[in-house]
């Protein structure tokens, strides 16, 4: 596998009326084409600011971000946020198009083949017309996931997107995402501070330290390739990684 | 509808309950109303109240009649509604359309901020004499002082639903590379529609308040005019039928933008 995403020395420093403070500090990794890395550090440590900075929302104020190399473009990029957001007055349908929409670049018609699949393959395929708030939390957030998918991101940015859901559907959710993920053979990076959920979804964790913040840990997880995320909840390796983490983490309070 | 059988007699009753409560209500309204209207006759008729002062329903409806009938009322109604429907489009499109270039502009929001404040604050009838002048005695400055009265309200109303569109959603539109005109149109526009039909609703009130006073000021035809008219001689008739007729023309059109609003949730 060769690098896919690389961060080089990368710093971002906030700006205040009273003051600047340093969020990143020379902060350098790479993920690998293909592969699901989730970060996780003790809160207020920047891991929302790094998913900004990937997706071109912030401009580093020193270092260099580059995808595949090259300077990451706006459409490289797909991003998940914490609720779904999906706009109530639009159809799942075209809740689904919105980016396509935006980008004006390719056809919706050429893409619709393949976005009815998807909403078909993932249970959606009764819903198409209907609106978000007939839709269960669960089904929002996969639609969420679709609409995403559709614009064909190289890289998928996912910022703490089971959060909102209560931690029934957030399991469901959780296997249903993965398996989007997986099938679609999504490159993702996943920002969270739930332990369990990083581990039960990812291949590997960078664990970050407090502000300003840098990689502590790098955690390669080594669990069946077949395991859903709900298995690897039961899976013997689990509370063993999960001790892990919680001991680094806090290390870092 | 699904068929009776299908529910308990209970759920059948509490339904019958509801329909009911919704009629009784409905039947009490309208007998309020009656109530109002005959103890009014009766206490003139019998002297209680003096009808010169008060005058009553019987005295108004003849009067309502005869206006009709000499064609003038067509004639006031008619420049009144004009203004009205006038002043409300003007200030409505005009306000909105300030309001989204406040909202494209965060530093000309800032700049303007302590003028609309004050616009706000300031009464605008205080502006009257001025309007007269500048525009001159006639439909312009009562139309002027119409969209005076409501443009304030619509731009800040429409301005703090553009605002109040969630952070996350503006992020979502830039993190497909959404242009500023992109997000107006597919999120900021489509998310206010909702407080839209609210300003429509308060601009139905403001511009008849608009339109009275500027014809209370400058007009020699309308509504206002026949009312201001009718007290300068004495004629309560004519005061209590032209605001009759003023209250029925606000609700049909506070009726039209609930057909609208449906409409549109369609």
């Amino acid at each position: 596998m060769e690098k896919f995403l690389e961060f080089k020395d990368v710093s971002f420093n906030y700006f205040t009326k009273k003051t600047e403070f340093e969020a990143i500090k020379k902060l350098s990794f790479t993920v690998n084409e293909g592969e699901f890395v989730s970060i996780i550090g003790p809160s207020g440590c920047g891991k929302t600011t790094i998913l900004s900075l990937i997706a071109g929302l912030l401009e580093p104020t020193y270092g260099q971000i580059l995808l595949g190399g090259k300077k990451i473009l706006n459409q490289d990029i797909g991003y998940m946020f914490q609720r779904d957001q999906l706009f109530e007055w639009r159809t799942i349908l075209s809740n689904v198009t919105l980016g396509l929409e935006i980008k004006g670049k390719t056809k919706i018609s050429d893409e619709m083949e393949r976005l009815n699949n998807l909403l078909n393959k993932y249970g959606l395929s009764d819903f198409k017309q209907k609106h978000p708030s007939e839709l269960s939390g669960g089904m929002r957030q996969r639609v969420a996931l679709i609409r995403t998918l559709a614009v064909r991101p190289k890289l998928l940015l996912l910022d703490e997107p089971f959060s909102a859901l209560d931690y029934q559907t957030r399991l469901d959710v959780c296997d249903d995402v993965k398996k989007i993920i997986k099938q679609e053979k999504q490159t993702a990076i996943l920002v969270t501070h739930d332990i369990s959920e990083a581990i039960s979804l990812s291949d590997k964790i960078f664990v970050l330290t407090k502000r300003p913040a840098k990689i502590k840990r790098i955690i390669d997880l080594d669990f069946n390739d077949n395991l859903s995320p709900l298995a690897r909840r039961e899976d013997k390796m689990f509370s063993s990684y999960f001790n892990d983490i919680w001991r680094y983490l806090n290390e870092e309070r | 509808m699904k068929k009776d059988n299908k529910y308990s007699t209970k759920y059948l009753r509490f339904l019958k309950k509801q329909r009911l409560d919704k009629i009784t209500t409905k039947v009490y309204q309208i007998l309020l109303l009656f109530v109002i209207i005959i103890v009014w006759e009766v206490l003139a008729q019998t002297k209680v109240i003096d009808a010169f002062f008060f005058s009553c329903p019987s005295k108004i409806l003849t009067t309502i009649f005869e206006l009709f009938s000499s064609g003038n009322l067509t004639r006031h109604i008619f420049i009144t509604l004009n203004e009205t429907i006038l002043g409300f489009v003007i200030a409505t499109l005009l306000g909105t359309f300030v309001a989204i270039l406040l909202w494209w502009s965060e530093k000309l929001r800032a700049v303007l901020d302590p003028y609309i404040v004050v616009l706000n604050s300031l009464p605008k009838i205080a502006l009257g004499p001025l309007i007269i002048i500048w525009v001159g005695a006639g439909t312009s400055s009562i139309i002027v002082m119409c969209v005076l009265i409501c443009i304030v309200i619509t731009t800040l109303s429409m301005l703090s639903a553009f605002i109040s569109v969630d952070k996350e959603k503006i992020l979502l539109m830039k993190s497909f590379g959404a242009s500023k005109l992109q997000v107006l149109k597919k999120l900021v526009i489509p998310h206010s529609v909702g407080d839209f039909i609210s300003v429509l609703k308060i601009n139905v009130g403001m511009s008849w308040v608009g339109t009275i006073m500027g014809e209370y000021l400058v007009s020699k035809a309308g509504l206002g005019y026949l009312i201001v008219y009718g007290s300068q001689i004495f004629k309560l008739d004519i005061v209590l039928a032209s605001t009759i007729v003023l209250c029925i023309l606000a609700c049909a059109m506070y009726g039209l933008v609930g057909i609208f609003e449906k409409k549109l949730k369609r």
